[in-house]
């Protein structure tokens, strides 16, 4: 099955420090940056799920693509979740964006995570789902390269135990069918390995163990969203989230597994709308409070509030500036 | 050189040979000896006038007991006085530092008076699981572990190395390989046009690890052989070898007859995990992505998502397709190996002769038979074909055990 972006959501790219980045866009307001996991867009899907629709009618959705995957360049570099972040922190400066809300599932939440710790000034809100990067002895992260290499040449069900509460579930057949599927989506897969493999195949995983003790940086509202029986990421370490970050609220998700906003997709959107206070009245303040902080930036962003559509197919890759093409005088 | 003593019903139970086969299967009162009795074979296979004797390394598996091939080398460098001692190859990426290796390998080629064939791989899917290598990394590793080994061989020390995976303020192995300017290195490939290059750059040979032979073998010979003039270097049948397996028995029918257990076994339980579709192959896949994304969306466009792979050959017609284990009687061996000789234009043959839990005895014989029977005629035909082709080539010797 092919899940396809709908019309709402577009997809557009930038280059940052000379590398291509895919973003996909939606909605008005307060800027929302949408970190991926494994489950979900750019990933095991190609195209944005009723979940992130959603949430852009309420805030402005940006949504990245990892290094490497979908439409954005593989960074040979990165060895690192640290490397990501400083990835990260240099793409949504060429964005513009000074103050922002961040959410992120699986590794997009412990990408999330880092941020927050380390510019905890710019994290105006933190949304965690199914949030890896934590180490907890004895409650080790499932082993998604494992499991991502089917049984007998086509069952991925130990795949769709690890992202939902069950294999046999309709979002989890939906999305991780058994077989091999259409090349666009196995593509995506392939590639969002690519990424987890370098900060996550060898030791330390899927964690960062310093980030525990860095949690007390961010002291700003946060979101812990976790399904009940989530066996990528067990709940313990939503628990341990919840100890470190000062200004955590815990909404466990009944009947989910690790992605409670596919599986359990209006209660986790209720519970992410609510934690946002969407509201026009709020969302103008926010837009009057979020101005530039640094010249760099203010370039950037004027001309990034123009959204570029993607580019056909095929076409040739815009020589690498080292800034946001969007960025140029025109 | 496998675990033999599975349990019969191995197959039915386990989804694996390879890194997740519980080791409560390792049976202590039966392996006594084991390792005895292959390093026995590969003495014999010296004996019966083999060019060299080849060893691999795996971990964590029953396809190959072999995590650490240069123990085995040392011992057979005591025991053998003439044949080549091939390490193909120690997995670069799984070691903690390429120094090691340099070390390991001079003391070998000191030891064995000049006689190590040094091989270098990279490690597959199961590899990676073994040790965490992570696979988008793996090859920028193995490349800059090379390039150090072949320094700390060639130039004096010491010497500071400024890599990015293995820095090192002080390169000077005590001791020097005997061969100079170092042992021939030789390379394992799985038809990347990228590690071909990389090979004829630097003047390596290429040992394509394909299990399976057909057309692939040859144009797999022509793209090495073209890569190597793109480079200004010249090729010859003696700078590629292909894996092949043989079973030599007096009659077809009973070498059937006799391989018959040790195949299947071979197939059914070492291939699976790696070479098979039941069970979990970990030899390639998004879980252990080693390739770019390019080539990968190559293999997705040219392969039989429901195909079968070698391990799930269901009888002999269908094992015989794959063109990987060659069964017969002298006179079908030789003519088979000659077709794929003649048509790939390549020099070194690395055989297998023992598989699974077949008997010791019956290895020991289907390596009589093809050193005695079948050898001296492809030794004597190749010669004339490769002297024709490439005159410039002095008679050398063909053929190896693995």
């Amino acid at each position: 099955m092919n899940i396809l972006m709908s019309s709402g959501m577009k997809t557009r790219e930038l280059v940052v420090s000379g590398l291509k980045v895919t973003l996909a866009e939606a909605g008005r307001g307060a800027p929302l940056v949408y970190l991926h996991g494994f489950a979900d867009i750019h990933a095991a899907s190609v195209g944005a799920l009723p979940f992130h629709e959603q949430l852009a009618r309420s805030a402005r959705v940006i949504a990245p693509a990892h290094p490497g995957c979908a439409g954005s360049e593989e960074d040979e570099g990165i060895e690192s979740i640290d490397d990501v972040a400083f990835r990260y922190i240099e793409i949504i400066d060429a964005l513009g964006l000074a103050r922002f809300d961040l959410a992120g599932s699986c590794v997009g939440g412990w990408i999330a995570a880092e941020l927050a710790v380390r510019h905890p000034e710019r994290v105006k809100r933190l949304v965690l789902i199914g949030a890896s990067g934590l180490f907890l002895e004895g409650k080790p992260t499932g082993d998604l390269f494992m499991e991502i290499q089917p049984l007998n040449g086509s069952s991925y069900a130990g795949l769709r135990e690890l992202m939902f509460a069950r294999a046999d579930t309709p979002e989890a057949l939906a999305l991780l069918p058994d077989g091999r599927s259409a090349l666009e989506v196995e593509m995506s897969r392939y590639k969002a390995m690519r990424f987890c493999s370098r900060v996550g195949f060898s030791p330390p995983y899927f964690y960062n163990r310093k980030l525990r003790a860095r949690l007390a940086r961010y002291q700003g509202p946060a979101l812990l969203l976790w399904g009940e029986s989530d066996r990528m990421v067990p709940l313990a370490h939503a628990h341990a989230y919840e100890a470190g970050l000062r200004g955590a609220k815990l909404v466990v998700v009944p009947g989910a597994g690790h992605s409670p906003h596919l599986e359990r997709t209006a209660q986790t959107l209720a519970a992410v709308k609510k934690f946002l206070g969407a509201g026009a009245a709020a969302r103008s303040k926010t837009a009057a409070r979020n101005k530039p902080a640094a010249p760099a930036q203010r370039v950037v962003k004027k001309a990034s509030a123009k959204a570029i559509p993607a580019k056909p197919k095929r076409a040739a890759a815009k020589p690498a500036t080292g800034k946001s093409r969007l960025g140029r005088p025109r | 050189m496998a675990y033999p003593y599975l349990p019969p019903d191995f197959d039915e139970k386990y989804d694996s040979g390879w890194v997740t086969v519980p080791n409560s299967l390792w049976d202590r009162n039966r392996t006594r000896g084991l390792y005895q009795e292959y390093l026995d074979q590969l003495v014999y296979g010296e004996e019966l006038g083999f060019d060299g004797l080849v060893l691999n390394e795996h971990h964590q598996n029953i396809y190959g007991l072999m995590p650490s091939p240069n123990l085995l080398i040392a011992a057979l460098t005591q025991r053998t006085s003439r044949a080549k001692l091939v390490v193909l190859g120690n997995l670069l990426p799984l070691h903690l530092n390429p120094l090691r290796i340099a070390e390991e390998y001079a003391m070998i080629d000191s030891m064995s008076d000049g006689r190590l064939i040094a091989g270098f791989a990279v490690g597959g899917g199961p590899e990676a699981f073994n040790y965490d290598v992570p696979q988008p990394q793996a090859r920028t590793r193995y490349w800059e572990a090379i390039d150090l080994i072949r320094r700390a061989w060639t130039e004096d020390g010491p010497f500071s190395h400024e890599g990015r995976h293995y820095p090192l303020r002080y390169v000077n192995p005590w001791p020097k390989p005997q061969q100079t300017p170092h042992p021939p290195i030789w390379i394992p490939g799985a038809l990347s046009l990228e590690t071909m290059d990389e090979v004829a750059r630097r003047g390596y040979d290429y040992f394509l690890s394909s299990r399976s032979h057909g057309a692939g073998t040859r144009k797999a010979a022509l793209r090495f052989a073209e890569i190597i003039r793109s480079h200004g270097g010249r090729f010859h049948p003696f700078r590629m070898g292909i894996l092949l397996s043989v079973y030599v028995s007096e009659t077809d029918e009973k070498a059937k007859e006799e391989a018959e257990e040790g195949i299947w076994y071979f197939l059914r339980n070492c291939l699976k995990g790696h070479l098979r579709r039941e069970g979990r192959t970990l030899t390639f896949g998004p879980g252990v992505p080693s390739t770019s994304p390019r080539s990968w969306e190559q293999y997705l466009k040219n392969s039989d998502p429901n195909g079968k792979m070698l391990g799930d050959s269901m009888d002999w017609d269908e094992l015989e397709a794959w063109g990987s284990i060659t069964i017969g009687s002298p006179k079908t061996v030789r003519d088979k190996l000659w077709s794929l000789i003649e048509q790939a234009g390549v020099g070194n043959l690395m055989i297998q002769f023992h598989f699974g839990n077949m008997r010791p005895e019956l290895a020991r014989k289907s390596m009589r038979l093809f050193a005695t029977e079948v050898a001296p005629a492809l030794r004597r035909d190749s010669a004339e074909l490769f002297g024709r082709d490439y005159p410039e080539l002095e008679a050398v010797p063909a053929g190896a055990q693995s």
